[in-house]
């Protein structure tokens, strides 16, 4: 962040807008120095910056509720309002930023009303049109310097001790943990852990996966209907086997001559039988047709009444009546010509006429639908009909068949009693034969019927499991992707947590060598600054061989803080330039420092006058004629690229005019106000 | 020199992450960087799923 303008209007004691401050920005020539009397308005500059990026002043800003000008406020009008602004300019990763803060006081007859201060951001990039951010403007200021740290880059230098105060050693811990990026990563840490419980949570919501165990049972049943299969072909050959036994035995029985005529008898019954039961599929099968193809007629015959009454309704009511249609009369009066040769122009009472049949004549279109759907109705009737007299043929058919085959079968049993009884005992044998040969065929053709349902049973049972296992197979992809996930988030988690150590230990100490360079280049005394674990900065010593905490004067710890502060630039500096994952990714901090060197001894102001233009890339510094002159001066001068000068205008009447000297120029600190108002005025120092 | 390999050290970690592993920090880096100065965490558990999802497809 390098700031490079900024101007006032009617903010504290500077009255209308103030010249744009350009502020020195070169690498060598950083520093910009205003100088100002007490009361002049050094301290409302400096809290001109906090307010205008985070809404915040210093300590010894008084009365923060008087931020408008009195003297404007005194000259508006009742009823008028009076504003009130800030306008900063600055540079950050090759952008630029124009920003404004503003608020409003409306007068009224018993004093003021203040108005909600409002933030108005432009940025512009290398190409130079301006653009308005997609952010909120406190937002990106938060991401440039965020407003947790923004005391150690503006402040009071008076009270810059403050910041090492035992008291104020949680909040220096935290802002230093947050400079090193110890926090970012902390809070990275905490909502990644948040993040892979959530995780956690949705793999829980998608199950445990029954893939495993629905693949065995899958395996099972397919196995299941093999051996199935396997007996069913056992079962088939069998059959054949028994068959052709059935046979070779039947044949013996008709070479022996005593059972001759029986078996010839027996085999004709039996072909009988066998024709007699394909009549009776046959039978059934026709049935069955005639339901599917005509069944549905008989259940019509309501809406088919229906119809027929619909239509004689419609005769009755004579919108049905053949003869002349409502169509032909149309086109007549559309051709206005008769076929007669009359003609029906507009009015005439041939057209009235016409025009009359034309409510009374039925349209030729219902009529044509009429007769088409009746027509469709009449053969529903017949095709009715025609189903119950084929229904009633084929049930006396199935009767008929049944009574011959149950006649049969007695013929047969009565057969196969007498060959079981005749008299030869071969004969006898054979008939026995046969019945077990019957018995073990009626066994077989059981059983193949009964494994034919099992294996359509199988086969409808393997299909449902075929269906979840692929519902499973989808659960276990997004259960592979929630696992993937969640260790990776681990893996995130485990990774920070190493460069947290790494970086605690390695940049804590880095951090704490160079608060020591610095201090010890600065102070005279043997006192070692240290950063505790805990980030807690203190004052050391250990002449006595033992390290002892150092009750420290105010000059001291001036000292420590600002050696604090020049540290943290200077290495947040180097470790960003390394690409470190550092808080501020920038390589460039302001300083804006108000009376910075109130109580210190000479020694101390010159050093602190060398070193700190060194290590802040840009430093503003508001002082007063004394605490600029001498050796501050003899330090500084050198880095100066932009000086301004606040000039107090008094109203008391009789007070002492001073001025300052720069460059052999007179320029005015204190003058006679021309009316009863005190204000102050900024004016630019010119060197030739 | 010293300070370098340091350095290299403390970045090790994240240098030597698998890539999707590395987005996954660096932008929760940035989100947490962006979100320092706010107090309230709102949505930032969403933000940082969103993340992971992103990162892990």
């Amino acid at each position: 962040m390098k700031l490079t303008s900024i101007k006032l209007c009617n903010f504290r004691s500077f009255y209308g807008k103030t010249c744009e401050l350009a502020l020195a920005v070169s690498h060598l020539k950083n520093t910009t120095i205003i100088y100002g009397n007490n009361g002049a308005g050094k301290t409302s500059l400096l809290n001109a910056f906090t307010w205008l990026l985070y809404e915040k002043f210093s300590a010894a800003f008084a009365s923060i509720d008087q931020l408008v000008n009195k003297r404007a406020i005194a000259e508006a009008k009742i009823g008028q309002s009076v504003e009130c602004w800030v306008e900063l300019a600055w540079e950050h990763d090759s952008k630029r930023y124009r920003v404004k803060r503003q608020c409003r006081v409306y007068k009224h007859d018993n004093g003021i009303d203040v108005g909600k201060t409002e933030l108005y951001m432009q940025v512009a990039g290398d190409e130079g049109k301006w653009y308005l951010p997609p952010q909120l403007p406190e937002d990106i200021i938060g991401q440039i310097l965020p407003a947790s740290l923004h005391q150690y880059f503006f402040f009071d230098g008076e009270r810059i001790e403050e910041i090492v105060r035992s008291d104020k050693k949680a909040e220096i811990a935290e802002a230093t943990k947050i400079f090193l990026g110890v926090e970012v990563i902390n809070r990275s840490i905490r909502h990644l852990q948040e993040a892979k419980k959530s995780l956690e949570n949705e793999l829980r919501l998608i199950g445990d996966s029954e893939i495993k165990k629905l693949l065995k049972q899958q395996g099972k049943i397919e196995l299941e209907i093999e051996l199935i299969n396997k007996r069913q072909r056992e079962i088939t050959k069998e059959l054949e086997y028994q068959n052709t036994f059935k046979k070779e035995t039947s044949k013996r029985l008709r070479e022996l001559n005593a059972a001759k005529k029986l078996q010839e008898r027996r085999q004709e019954l039996e072909k009988l039988k066998a024709s007699n039961q394909d009549n009776l599929r046959h039978t059934r099968e026709t049935i069955k047709k005639a339901i599917s193809s005509r069944g549905h007629t008989v259940i019509l015959s309501e809406i088919t009444a229906k119809f027929r009454e619909i239509i004689e309704d419609l005769k009755e009511k004579g919108k049905l009546t053949t003869g002349i249609s409502r169509e032909f009369i149309q086109n007549l009066l559309d051709s206005s010509s008769c076929i007669c040769g009359t003609s029906l122009f507009e009015e005439n009472q041939a057209r009235l006429n016409l025009e009359n049949w034309l409510e009374k004549a039925g349209s030729s279109e219902v009529e044509e639908t009429a007769i088409r759907m009746s027509a469709q109705v009449d053969e529903i009737d017949k095709q009715s009909a025609l189903f119950w007299e084929t229904i009633d043929k084929e049930q006396a058919q199935i009767g008929h068949l049944r009574n011959a085959i149950a006649e049969i079968e007695v013929e047969l049993d009565n057969i196969e009693e007498r060959l079981r009884k005749d008299p030869s005992e071969e004969i006898r044998n054979l008939q026995k034969r046969l019945d077990k040969i019957e018995e073990k065929i009626t066994e077989l053709t059981l059983e193949q019927g009964a494994n034919q349902q099992k294996v359509i049973n199988l086969k409808t049972d393997l299909e449902s499991l075929n269906k979840q296992i692929s519902r499973q197979k989808l659960n276990e992809e997004k259960q592979i992707l929630a696992q993937r996930r969640i260790s990776a988030t681990q893996d995130a988690i485990n990774r920070l947590t190493k460069v947290k150590v790494l970086q605690e230990q390695q940049f804590r100490l880095q951090l704490e060598k160079r608060v020591q360079e610095i201090f010890s280049e600065i102070s005279f005394t043997p006192y070692i600054p240290r950063i505790s674990e805990k980030y807690e900065l203190t004052l050391v010593e250990n002449t006595s061989g033992l390290e002892m905490p150092v009750a420290a004067s105010t000059g001291e710890n001036q000292i420590l803080s600002l050696s604090f502060i020049s540290s943290i630039i200077d290495r947040v500096r180097d470790w960003s330039q390394k690409k470190m994952l550092m808080v501020a990714d920038s390589s460039t901090f302001p300083i804006v420092m108000d009376s910075p060197f109130g109580s210190l001894d000479e020694i101390y102001r010159k050093h602190i006058a060398q070193i700190i233009p060194q290590l802040a890339n840009q430093l503003i510094v508001l002082v007063t004629k004394t605490q600029w002159r001498g050796e501050v001066e003899d330090e500084m001068s050198c880095r100066v690229g932009k000086e301004y000068v606040l000039t107090y205008y008094s109203p008391k009447p009789d007070c002492e005019q001073d001025f300052i000297e720069i460059s052999g120029e007179r320029y005015p600190l204190v003058k006679q106000s021309p009316n009863e108002f005190e204000y102050s005025e900024i004016i630019e120092v010119e060197r030739e | 020199m010293k300070e370098q390999n340091n350095i290299d050290e403390v970045q090790e970690p994240i240098n030597s992450a698998s890539p999707e592993v590395r987005q996954i920090i660096e932008r929760v880096w940035d989100l947490e960087k962006s979100r320092l100065d706010k107090k309230s965490f709102g949505h930032i558990n969403d933000d940082i799923l969103a993340i992971v999802k992103e990162a892990v497809k």
